[in-house]
């Protein structure tokens, strides 16, 4: 019924002759698995495309919204999980098969005469690929994708025109939402845009000079390009695919808390297809930086552009070119060793677990004064189902001034929480945007000293990463003072200190409050 | 390969149009505040998840009572094309301001182009308070 329709759309198009001319390409005899690489690549950058263009539908590329649509697309978004999953591994996947690919050509010899601007575009794509993985794991706008762009914009500086190209990648003088839309476009237009013209031109200039072939030319006939090797093809792309849903359905995409500028506990480390960049860092200090920054990427990226005119040998067998096979067995050796000491160095990032200044939030976000508007029907949404669209210093304003527009436009009424109550609830928000879990239970005594902390303490120190930083850490008090001391110094510390600045919290506390803190703060080691 | 890639982003892109609310019972005031049959606006903070963002969407609905323990809840939006009615006290009539349509004070039509009555929430009472589910 359809063939008038196809009959008419063929004489209007020739489209049967140009998939003919695109199935029936004639391959010499011998063509054989090694040359499903080149498919499989195309096949995950075709499953890139349309995961990117559907999470496009879902994302906001705004340092506000950014973070909280991701976890959208994570938690809530129906079958949202699974698409961001292939999206992220599916970057990991492209990268082994654009490795894998190159060196089967370099095994092959396949860039030789007259392939050297196949070749080249080969090279090119490469350089995209890698566009592509490190402008979108900025987009998150997670605490990895913040410390590890700025690291990368950093590393720009260490380059030739430095300034100008670390503000051309920052957008503005800091890092921030003109840096996100910037990433953005040029992971979702700019870098689609050279990937197709590249990937097309490659494509062609395979087909106008002929698959290579195996390294001896062997004899029998030629066979068409389907079905013989597109059988090849699919079943291979079917088995990567495959690979590919298990990794995306079995684990979840990380993601880390929304990015904060502030948090300087933070240690950045990049995917693992960067990591051997970043571990070469680390060996050239201070006025070698450029060497690892610049030198080394550009000897390498130098060697693969210029390839095929340094070997002109005619021969393609491996032996006959030693110099080729001992170079990239030194790179591929350089690059394994520098990625597996990256690994080893970089920390896990888990969620942030429970600390008692935390614990201490999830008391007083119960307090009236909070559940008034966060409640169903109020002012604002319950407080299990607020995202994190501020940032942390305006959530500490609004704990303690629910009516303030702008931190630190007027004092905090009276009545208000306490500085140090402020630090708490957020530090409960957080792990409440990190979906932590359960809180689990402490003992009662346990609970009254995170409570003192998180009511007094943190308006002057620091805990556990978190809190004021005007007097010293209490992370490991417990390492220097002993618990008598301790208790001496809380009650009154200018009876241990004249010129003491902390003021006495001996009428303030109950016993038994100081008793648990004390005991608290002294078991910190 | 095709099947798993349409279930996936098919899935995606067209689960959030079919997603409905929950409802939830909220307080819109005091029964005794409350004139039989004449509809008093209140309005009601419905939060509710917009994709990734949380919202509070005012929306507005005429208590009437019916009777000394019965409330009825009607919605503002007129159901010829979605604007807002308002109650008109001298011509005892809910009235929408677009097309002229009009109801009385159970929401039933009137008059003008709208197809069918005001739409109406499940009310209960509580101590004296009125809640609405929305």
């Amino acid at each position: 019924m359809l063939r008038p329709v196809f009959d008419w759309l063929d004489s209007r198009t020739g489209f049967r002759a140009g998939l003919s001319h695109l199935l029936d390409e004639p391959l010499p005899a011998g063509v054989g698995w090694w040359f499903v690489t080149g498919s499989i690549l195309l096949f995950l950058l075709g499953v890139q495309l349309l995961t990117g263009v559907i999470l496009t539908m879902f994302y906001v590329p705004a340092p506000d919204h950014a973070h909280a649509s991701v976890v959208y697309i994570m938690d809530t978004l129906p079958f949202g999980r699974i698409l961001r999953g292939l999206h992220f591994f599916g970057a990991s996947f492209i990268v082994v098969a654009a490795i894998i690919h190159m060196l089967r050509v370099v095994a092959f010899g396949s860039y030789k005469k007259p392939r050297e601007v196949t070749w080249l575009t080969g090279v090119v794509l490469l350089l995209v690929i890698m566009a592509f993985a490190l402008s979108g794991y900025l987009l998150p706008w997670d605490q990895k994708a913040y410390w590890a762009t700025t690291v990368t914009i950093n590393v720009a500086r260490s380059g030739p025109f430095g300034e100008f190209v670390a503000g051309l990648m920052r957008g503005g003088d800091s890092l921030g939402a003109l840096t996100l839309l910037r990433w953005y476009s040029a992971h979702v237009f700019l870098l689609p845009a050279c990937l197709i013209v590249f990937a097309v031109s490659h494509v062609y200039l395979m087909r106008r000079h002929g698959i290579s072939g195996p390294v001896e030319p062997q004899d029998g006939p030629s066979l068409p390009f389907h079905p013989y090797q597109s059988a090849r093809d699919t079943l291979a792309m079917a088995l990567v695919f495959a690979a590919l849903v298990g990794a995306a359905a079995m684990f979840p995409a990380p993601l880390d808390p929304v990015a904060d500028p502030a948090d300087a506990s933070y240690v950045p480390r990049p995917e693992w297809y960067f990591l051997s960049l970043f571990q070469l860092l680390k060996y050239f200090p201070g006025p070698f930086e450029p060497v690892a920054t610049v030198g080394v990427p550009g000897l390498v990226v130098g060697w693969l552009l210029a390839l095929p005119f340094i070997d002109r040998t005619p021969g393609r067998r491996l032996r006959d070119r030693p110099m080729v096979a001992v170079v990239f067995a030194v790179l591929g050796i350089g690059v394994a060793t520098l990625t597996s000491l990256g690994l080893r160095d970089s920390p896990s990032h888990s969620r942030p677990a429970w600390t008692p200044l935390a614990r201490a939030g999830s008391v007083f976000v119960n307090d009236a004064r909070c559940a008034g508007c966060h409640r169903d029907g109020g002012a604002g949404g319950p407080i299990s189902e607020l995202r994190s669209t501020h940032d942390p210093e305006w959530v500490r304003a609004h704990v303690r001034d629910p009516e303030i527009l702008v931190p630190g436009s007027r004092k905090p009424p009276a009545g208000a929480m306490t500085a140090a109550q402020g630090y708490a609830v957020l530090s409960y928000m957080r792990r409440v945007w990190a979906k932590t879990g359960p809180m689990p239970q402490v003992s009662a005594g346990e609970q009254a000293a995170a409570v003192v902390l998180g009511r007094h303490c943190a308006t002057c120190h620091m805990v556990d990463g978190e809190g004021a930083s005007s007097a010293p850490d209490l992370s490991t008090v417990g390492r220097t003072r002993d618990a008598m001391w301790l208790k001496e110094w809380i009650t009154d510390p200018s009876a241990v200190d004249p010129i003491a600045s902390m003021p006495a919290f001996g009428e303030v506390l109950t016993d038994a409050e100081m008793d648990d803190v004390v005991a608290h703060l002294a078991g910190r080691r | 390969m095709g099947g798993t890639l349409g279930v996936v982003l098919g899935g995606a892109v067209l689960s959030p149009g079919a997603a409905r609310r929950a409802e939830r019972w909220l307080s819109a005031g005091k029964v005794s505040d409350l004139m039989p049959d004449t509809p008093t606006a209140v309005m009601l903070r419905v939060a509710r998840q917009d994709g990734y963002a949380q919202v509070v969407e005012r929306r507005t609905v005429f208590l009437v009572r019916t009777g000394d323990s019965a409330v009825t809840a009607i919605d503002s939006t007129c159901t010829h094309l979605g604007c807002r009615v308002s109650w008109n006290a001298d011509a005892k009539e809910l009235k929408c301001p677009c097309h002229g349509g009009r109801y009385d004070s159970s929401g039933a039509v009137k008059g003008g182009p709208p197809p069918a009555p005001l739409a109406t929430f499940d009310t209960k009472i509580s101590d004296g308070d009125v809640l609405v589910r929305m």
